[in-house]
């Protein structure tokens, strides 16, 4: 009973530091989300936002570099996480090492050598912007990608393949009947880690060239043109978003994990 | 238990409530109190946009020849603090910060009582004019026969003369803002690959011959001014309407036009830019420059200088124009703060006294080093600027070649009046012998001839409908359209 109780004023600085910085601002963008400019109650701003063609173009824009950010970030990562993984390696942080360390340079650092790169193979670098753009996001979250396919990878029981191979399974069917369905939790947070960053980081665009707005910079211009009802709207939308991937995420590999199991 | 933790929770909120308390308190007493004579002075300013001092006397030396020789250890705000005691027997206390845009430095200053004395540029001036957030100079601040009086005596008669005419709601500019640095937008040109001629038009931008080799700002109001003046440029570039009577003040109403019909055309010639140029650019446009990935960039004369200089470290030399349509006038001015100085009448002077020391010939000549910009300031009685230019540009007539050299008169800015109303003995008191080449180059970045001047614009801050539409007309042009990529318009 005591050390429950101590145990849970431990967690007070941190209920603190969630009030003062998490919930309260949330708080502030929820009353300029849904006032007018004359501090009236009203949904204009929300509608307004769907009702513009920019906007939603923009949400539209942004859903397709992070939806093709993932899916190839998706298609690199796991065929490496389950070469080191399941591999017989006897040194297998280090590899993982080789594939992480990048995460220790600052991103805008590795953007701007990146950027050089990419000028020498391609030459002009604006024929190319959402190529480019893909390209620096993947560079940029990879490793978020790696880390947790690689850890649900090697929790995978060794047992569970030897079994499915004696029991005549070939190598393709080992791999999508038992490995594929058993790293899902893996894969759903790795979505989750690279969709949503991928979204609104539109300092990558920035730094490549790519003048196209994404929501992230939607937001900053909103904001540095006085309009902070606009910017909590889309702001809110993103939340309610984030709030949608990660509801249908948890539900997926709860329902996922145990149905694996029992098949 | 849980009755418990939420007793706890209320003792740290109330804890943490007071200890704010407290800190306001003695921040109060520590001001008011304790060392009564020290002023606090709270001055916010552009990032790199002062002299830090610290200069390596065998390369940086600046020795004119009336004199003076200017090789500083400390910086400017250092020096303020010791001079004002010098002069006026009292402490000052420096709180110097930077900020990196005019939105940013409003948004801190909407918070409150922020800042005594701000550097904004000349759109947000007004717009604190309009909103009252500022106190006016005091009568004092423009007698010139006061000595410490370095702006009042120092200003060029030329910017004098923009201050004065422009108003907002009845009252001068120059009542509220003293200047800072000034000069024009145009564009930086690798003179190897495009011509003079081509860059002197705004509708580079839209060339199709340097698709993709060319950038322009990421900033609403700059990208407006040059899609304005492409969609204006027949007619002003006619010759009817140049030489027209009031050419200066149907110009000014053109380039500050926020009607649909121009935002609307604007609108058009913005997206067909964003299709043609490199980049929409805040910063890398500098480096872009140097290392050949755009071939040209609009830029601000202050970077411009800045950008030929780094270039030609790097072997490369780049050229500097201000597109013969028009031009913008731009200026950073020093603004006092209603919410900070009040009716402190100790800050006021301060502040004050802050912006005559900066004015001062010799601190204007090391902030223009060291930054690279043109100050306001031509030194009046003062003969250290004009010195300064012919340190920086002046050729030797025996030893180069007579071809290479031109006449480059300055007089405008230092008299105020156009060539045809002077002497040729006064235009030649400011008229230096230099190279050829620095007609394109760092000397007509910072001192544009008069013609240059005659086509400058200042941009207005545009009222709240004009506004709205000017940051719609933005996204439109910044964003991507579903609705039109599916159904067509």
């Amino acid at each position: 009973m005591k050390s429950n109780n101590l145990r849970k004023q431990l967690a007070i600085p941190y209920a603190i530091f969630l009030l003062l910085f998490v919930v309260f601002p949330l708080l502030v963008v929820i009353y300029y989300g849904f006032t007018n400019g004359d501090g009236q109650p009203s949904f204009e701003n929300f509608i307004n936002f769907f009702k513009n063609g920019k906007t939603v173009g923009t949400l539209i824009y942004s859903f397709a570099i992070a939806i093709i950010t993932t899916i190839v970030c998706l298609l690199l990562a796991y065929p490496v996480a389950l070469i080191i993984a399941k591999g017989a390696y006897s040194k297998k942080a280090k590899f993982l090492m080789i594939f992480v360390l990048p995460m220790w340079i600052n991103f805008t650092l590795r953007i701007t050598a990146l950027k050089e790169v990419l000028t020498l193979i391609e030459g002009n670098l604006a024929y190319h912007q959402f190529l480019n753009t893909i390209i620096c996001m993947v560079y940029d979250f990879l490793p978020f990608m790696m880390m947790p396919l690689y850890n649900s990878l090697t929790k995978l029981d060794d047992g569970l393949i030897e079994a499915a191979r004696d029991l005549g399974a070939g190598k393709r069917q080992v791999l999508f009947k038992v490995i594929l369905p058993l790293s899902v939790p893996g894969i759903v947070s790795g979505v989750t880690m690279v969709f949503l960053p991928s979204m609104t980081n539109y300092v990558v665009l920035d730094m490549i060239y790519n003048s196209t707005y994404i929501m992230g910079s939607l937001i900053g211009s909103y904001f540095s043109a006085y309009d902070w009802h606009n910017g909590s709207v889309i702001s809110i939308v993103l939340l309610l978003i984030i709030l949608a991937i990660t509801y249908l995420s948890n539900k997926y590999t709860e329902d996922d994990g145990t149905s694996a199991r029992v098949r | 238990m849980r009755k418990n933790s939420k007793k706890l929770i209320t003792y740290i909120l109330c804890l943490v409530m007071l200890m704010g308390n407290m800190l306001t308190l003695t921040g109060c007493s520590s001001e008011g109190g304790s060392d009564e004579d020290v002023i606090v002075l709270r001055v916010s300013n552009w990032e790199e946009y002062i002299d830090e001092g610290d200069w390596d006397p065998e390369e940086e030396t600046i020795e004119l020849e009336n004199g003076t020789v200017i090789c500083p250890e400390t910086g400017i705000v250092e020096d303020f603090e010791a001079w004002f005691y010098e002069t006026y027997g009292r402490e000052v206390r420096v709180e110097y910060s930077t900020f990196g845009t005019n939105e940013e430095l409003y948004n801190q200053m909407s918070m409150g009582d922020t800042y005594d004395l701000v550097c904004p540029s000349e759109y947000m001036i007004m717009k604190l004019m309009t909103e009252d957030m500022l106190i006016p100079y005091s009568d004092e601040f423009y007698d010139t026969s006061i000595e410490t009086n370095y702006y009042a005596k120092g200003l060029s008669p030329y910017i004098r003369s923009v201050y004065d005419e422009l108003s907002i709601e009845g009252e001068p500019l120059s009542k509220y803002a003293a200047g800072y640095m000034w000069g024009t937008l145009g564009i930086v040109y690798n003179p190897e690959v495009i011509s003079a001629e081509e860059a002197a038009h705004w509708d580079l931008l839209l060339s199709k011959k340097y698709s993709k080799q060319v950038t322009i700002k990421d900033s609403v109001r700059d990208a407006y001014f040059a899609g304005n003046s492409i969609y204006n440029k027949d007619l002003l570039l006619s010759e009817e309407f140049v030489n027209s009577e009031d050419y200066y003040v149907q110009m000014e109403q053109l380039l500050n036009a926020t009607d649909k019909k121009t935002v609307d055309a604007t609108e058009d010639i913005l997206s067909d830019i964003k299709g043609n140029v490199y980049s929409f650019e805040t910063d890398s446009g500098k480096a872009d420059m140097v290392s050949g990935k755009v071939v040209a960039n609009q830029q601000w004369s202050g970077d411009a200088v800045y950008t030929l200089d780094q270039a030609e470290e790097e072997g490369v030399i780049l050229c500097y124009s201000a597109p013969e349509e028009a031009t913008n006038l731009w200026f950073d001015g020093w603004v006092m703060l209603k919410d900070g100085i009040g009716e402190d009448p100790d800050k006021q002077m301060a502040a004050e006294a802050f912006v005559n020391f900066v004015s001062m010939p010799e601190n204007a000549i090391r902030n223009m080093w060291y930054i690279g910009y043109t100050s306001v300031i031509a030194g009046g009685e003062d003969d250290s600027i004009f010195q300064y230019i012919e340190f920086l540009y002046s050729a030797d007539p025996e030893e180069e070649a007579p071809e290479d050299l031109v006449e480059y008169p300055v007089s405008h800015f230092f008299t105020g009046k156009h060539a045809s109303e002077l002497t040729d003995e006064e235009i030649a008191e400011y008229t230096l012998t230099t190279w050829e080449e620095q007609t394109r180059r760092q000397l007509f970045a910072q001192y544009p001839p008069e013609e240059v001047t005659d086509r400058s614009v200042v941009m207005a801050y545009f009222d709240k409908e004009g506004n709205e539409r000017i940051n719609q007309m933005w996204l439109n042009v910044r964003c991507f359209d579903v609705y039109e990529y599916l159904w067509g318009e």
